[in-house]
């Protein structure tokens, strides 16, 4: 079973994402918003599988995280899917504090993705009601989920980051033995 | 000499008795004037130690208590009866559900809470939420376990409420913020900050006149429509119980 968990980590901490996300600790946010979960994981995974697996798994996560949310008529998918092609097309980055800023930035930016592409949705599908009502509280909403991505990344992704590798090196030493 | 001392002692006006009688007399008629204020001041006085103490006190607020509660039970019942008769959604369901808030998202876009009783429960779709101070939203979708709520606050929210004061329907749509904007579709509604907003007497998708939120400003009219921002009483960030009502329908 341990042996089992440590090969599937990425899966297991993947089944864990919707559960963070439903969880919503009102301590961690900032305005009563919430760091983008999905991200932290997407990006050292695509980083380490590659552009196809993070379209993939982006789409997956997507379908997940909108099944949990009542908002029918949004997706979080085409953000998701873009950040998965995206992260894995990043290379790893040889000086390690440089890197560990990258995460934050990157994730910042995939995060201010996904919410624009969101509020777009949102904008287009009230198009003819109630633009400008929601325009504000939508950018606020962006901004202060870009700040929270952005400021959680460096600490979680290098450190998915280095437990992936971690395990994956383990696996491929494993076969070729 | 002697006769004049005599006849100058003997005038009634020496009488000290006369004097005494007069006085009294006097007394009488200023309190006969004052309609007895100074016996009253007086018996004010003397009957201080002996007024109705603290424990009448509460005697009489506990069945003015009482009083209220048949009052509110009778104007419940005589409700029910008026409804059945208009047709009109009956408000006092007493089949409630008590459900406990298991998860919330009420910043970012998706402004929901789900809650721990499900479709096992008898929690339906659509059925009305209601938290301490009013309504939260309405069950959207169920599973065995849960039941997630859509709150009035989501983009995607809209519904119908009743302005008291001014007696007219309006809009509530959420606004992905904390403050659901009103919409009314007319550009002379006087509508102010302040306003109580309740579901709609005649819904026929909410039990009627639950508390929704007050008024906290109003813009300018635009294209025949007036728009206003509501605070909402039941505040979904801190809500940890809550009440579902069942549909009926």
């Amino acid at each position: 079973m341990n042996k089992f968990l440590k090969k599937r980590l990425s899966i297991v901490i993947f089944i864990f994402i919707p559960v963070i996300f439903l969880w919503h600790p009102n301590w961690l946010g900032f305005l009563g918003i919430q760091p983008y979960w999905p991200l932290f994981w997407l990006l050292p995974w695509s980083m380490i599988n590659g552009s196809i697996n993070g379209i993939i798994l982006g789409l997956f996560l997507g379908l997940i995280l909108d099944a949990l949310t009542l908002d029918s008529n949004f997706t979080q998918i085409p953000g998701l899917i873009l950040c998965g092609g995206w992260f894995g097309r990043i290379k790893m980055h040889s000086d390690l504090l440089v890197g560990h800023f990258r995460y934050g930035l990157i994730c910042a930016f995939g995060s201010f993705l996904c919410g624009t592409l969101y509020f777009l949705q949102i904008l287009i599908n009230n198009y003819s009601d109630n633009n400008f009502l929601i325009f504000i509280p939508s950018v606020q909403n962006i901004l202060a989920e870009v700040f929270l991505t952005g400021l959680f990344a460096p600490l979680i992704c290098s450190q998915l980051l280095r437990l992936f590798k971690f395990f994956i090196g383990k696996k491929h030493d494993n076969k070729f033995l | 000499m002697l006769d004049i001392r005599r006849i100058s002692t003997n005038r009634w006006w020496h009488k000290k008795k006369i004097w005494l009688f007069f006085g009294l007399f006097l007394f009488l008629v200023f309190v006969r004037i004052s309609k007895g204020s100074l016996y009253k001041d007086f018996y004010y006085f003397i009957s201080r130690p002996f007024w109705p103490g603290q424990f009448q006190k509460e005697v009489i607020l506990n069945s003015i208590e009482r009083e209220t509660l048949i009052k509110v039970d009778l104007l419940k019942k005589d409700n029910i009866r008026l409804r059945e008769i208009l047709a009109l959604q009956d408000s006092y369901n007493n089949d409630n559900i008590s459900a406990a808030v298991i998860s919330r998202k009420t910043g970012s876009w998706w402004r929901q809470i789900i809650l721990n009783k499900g479709s096992r429960d008898g929690v339906e779709i659509g059925s009305t939420v209601v938290g301490p101070g009013g309504l939260l939203g309405r069950v959207k979708n169920t599973s065995l376990f849960t039941s997630s709520v859509r709150l009035l606050t989501s983009p995607e929210s809209k519904l119908g409420v009743w302005i008291d004061r001014i007696q007219i329907n309006g809009l509530l749509v959420g606004s992905g913020d904390d403050y659901p904007s009103l919409i009314i579709y007319s550009k002379d509604a006087d509508i102010k900050v302040g306003d109580f907003v309740s579901s709609s007497p005649a819904s026929t998708l909410l039990p009627p006149n639950i508390p929704i939120g007050i008024v906290k400003s109003v813009e300018e009219p635009f294209q025949a429509k007036k728009r206003a921002k509501v605070i909402l009483l039941a505040k979904p960030h801190v809500i940890d119980w809550v009440q579902i009502f069942k549909r009926k329908i």
